[in-house]
């Protein structure tokens, strides 16, 4: 129920931005800003290009406000558009040189800290640490896993939605799914 | 319930029920079933364990100048000679389509229920026979005036003789 009321809202604002509307575009943009961007960023692992893509990602829904029909859920037209532009980013980026650059990015990449108390230095080592495992996990992932895990995992998506942001199939999802997990499972079975 | 592993059916729920999203009718029975099966109880508490490792990646809040970033390159598009002309009078024309749907909507009904001013054949009949008679009467109207015309000058012919 809750869904389909974000549903209705979502569209019936994007069907105002198709009427000229630029105050609906920025009540979708507030809306949507920070998960696209943390959703590109730990697609692409980089937080400038992941800005980039997520501006892009904006400006290809403002441009094509004309020719918006309501037909399915805002977020899955928006996601896929983001999946999108970072699965070609991935494809086209993927080369030594970036490899080389995402392992020496590990000291200078900030770990956010939601302690209650203020940890000690010991500590933050040790959770950095943990943070680059994941992230080089995540990182190991074929490109449609790694999107279907982090869709389902961060963004809470359903596994119809996943399937109709990556174009597939409701069962495809599933067996993504379980593969990339399969592969999490293994590479941190030691993380406690 | 059958083994979700061994079967290869609803794998789904087991990932569902490890993170904790499953619905209660299905949770309770995933429990019954991993209570007493080794393999899965394996499988969820590797499948925590990844949950929990992903639920420490935090990320970095968005830039500040993100929405100002974008909105310079929106305004950086080139606007089509169409948007030129017709973005501006959109406020108009949404306005003005009702309107006019209205309007026509209105003559339409009156065209429709108007008293029409069609002719019966009996009456075009007679309209065509009064026109016929008025046209004869006027064509000997015109003869009999003509023939005065004639008769004048010899009248006046005449009448300077006799003097």
């Amino acid at each position: 129920m809750g869904a389909s009321v974000a549903l209705d809202c979502d569209a019936e604002l994007m069907l105002r931005v198709k009427d000229g509307d630029g105050a609906s575009f920025s009540l979708l943009l507030g809306k949507y800003r920070a998960s696209v961007c943390h959703f590109l960023y730990r697609m692409v692992q980089d937080q400038a290009v992941s800005e980039e893509l997520a501006q892009e990602v904006f400006l290809r829904v403002y441009k094509s406000r004309e020719t918006y029909e309501a037909t399915a859920k805002f977020t899955t037209w928006l996601y896929r558009i983001a999946t999108h532009l970072a699965l070609n980013w991935l494809r086209d980026e993927r080369n030594e040189r970036r490899q080389e650059r995402l392992d020496q990015g590990t000291e200078d990449t900030p770990v956010r800290e939601v302690p209650d108390r203020v940890p000690s230095v010991e500590q933050q080592m040790v959770h950095a640490l943990k943070v680059e495992e994941v992230r080089h996990a995540v990182a190991s992932l074929p490109d449609k896993q790694r999107a279907a895990v982090l869709m389902h995992k961060y963004e809470e998506m359903e596994y119809s939605q996943i399937a109709k942001v990556l174009s597939c199939s409701e069962s495809a999802v599933k067996s993504l799914l379980f593969r990339a997990y399969e592969t999490l499972r293994v590479r941190l079975a030691h993380m406690a | 319930m059958d083994c979700p592993i061994r079967t290869d059916e609803n794998t789904d729920w087991l990932l569902e029920y490890s993170a904790g999203r499953l619905d209660r009718e299905h949770a309770a029975l995933m429990a019954r079933h991993v209570q007493t099966c080794q393999e899965c109880a394996r499988f969820v508490e590797g499948q925590q364990r990844v949950w929990n490792a992903l639920s420490q990646w935090g990320v970095d809040p968005v830039s500040a100048g993100f929405d100002r970033r974008l909105y310079r390159a929106i305004d950086a598009q080139p606007v089509s000679w169409k948007d030129r002309i017709f973005r501006p009078l959109q406020p108009f024309w949404r306005r003005a389509i009702p309107l006019a749907a209205a309007c026509l909507l209105i003559v339409v009904g009156v065209v429709l229920h108007a008293p029409q001013a069609t002719l019966t054949p009996a009456a075009s009949q007679a309209a065509v026979e009064k026109n016929e008679a008025e046209q004869v009467e006027r064509t000997l109207d015109d003869m009999q005036m003509l023939r005065e015309l004639e008769m004048t000058p010899k009248q006046e012919e005449n009448t300077s003789k006799s003097l």
